[in-house]
């Protein structure tokens, strides 16, 4: 009588991986997420060096308006002129119900660009029916105003 | 002689070879890691906005000014008849101010940026919960 040999058993270990990998696809899935988001709304701007204000809550930042130095205005990588601006916010507004409260957009302006720009798009802004305008800051490194 | 039943079925799962796609896995997340760049995070200023209008009402700018004005080769600010060269002597002299009215802060074309969000900045510091900004005329 023969007897089937008995299989070596497999030098493999048994680890259950399973979590391993979901945390690892959730961490390739942040890391692709977050660049993604990050390039496609901020331009590359050195902002003022202010503290800022301490605001309430959490708030959505909405429009993004990039002004480089050379006084480019950059709206989700693209370079705008400035009436285009002003419709596009204007629209947002009529959006939003003529409720310009509901709008909310955030200036990234470089440091050193010249106000002047700043002033126009200001202009423009009040315009389109916006009563107030969020400035980008970056908080001095170690904390102070 | 009895011989064990080969019943039990063979666990398909043990025999998934996922060691090829683990290395991948792990390629991919070291490169995402290395190439992103943590943005910096970004602070908020919330001024209002206000037109100054060469016919408008004498009330529309009725609150206290500080105007960012060039003067020379720098950025100054001017409270009435005062000039203030820093931020930190311009948050000084608006203290002394009443907070209620708020305050507009207006601003020439030909400063830089920067020095329009000090003069914001400092405003907030002060107390001045309603800040405006005004582009000058």
């Amino acid at each position: 009588m023969k007897l089937r040999p008995k299989q070596p058993s497999s030098n493999l270990l048994d680890v259950d991986i399973t979590g391993m990998i979901d945390v690892v696809f959730l961490l390739i899935i942040f890391f692709m997420t977050t660049a993604q988001f990050a390039r496609m709304t901020r331009a590359d701007i050195d902002l003022p060096q202010e503290a800022g204000e301490e605001l309430d809550s959490q708030m959505s930042a909405g429009i993004i308006v990039n002004i480089a130095e050379d006084g480019s205005i950059i709206v989700e990588q693209q370079v705008i002129d400035l009436n285009r601006l002003v419709r596009k916010v204007a629209a947002e507004v009529a959006l939003a119900g003529d409720d310009a409260s509901n709008v909310e957009l955030t200036v990234r302006a470089d440091r050193n660009l010249s106000a002047g720009v700043l002033n126009d798009i200001a202009r423009g802004l009040a315009e389109a029916g916006l009563r107030g305008v969020r400035l980008a800051t970056e908080p001095p490194r170690g904390g102070g105003s | 002689m009895k011989f064990r039943a080969n019943t039990a079925p063979r666990s398909v799962v043990n025999r998934l070879q996922v060691t090829s796609m683990i290395d991948v896995i792990f390629l991919l997340l070291i490169f995402f890691m290395a190439t992103t760049t943590f943005s910096q995070p970004e602070a908020h200023l919330t001024p209002g906005l206000k037109e100054q209008r060469a016919a408008g009402r004498a009330s529309d700018l009725e609150p206290q000014i500080v105007d960012v004005v060039r003067d020379g080769d720098r950025d100054v600010f001017r409270l009435g008849a005062r000039v203030l060269i820093d931020k930190a002597s311009l948050v000084a002299a608006l203290r002394e101010l009443p907070l209620e009215p708020g305050v507009f802060v207006r601003v020439s074309d030909d400063v830089r940026v920067e020095s329009a969000a000090a003069a914001v900045q400092a405003c907030r510091d002060a107390g001045f919960e309603k800040v405006s900004y005004v582009p000058a005329s």
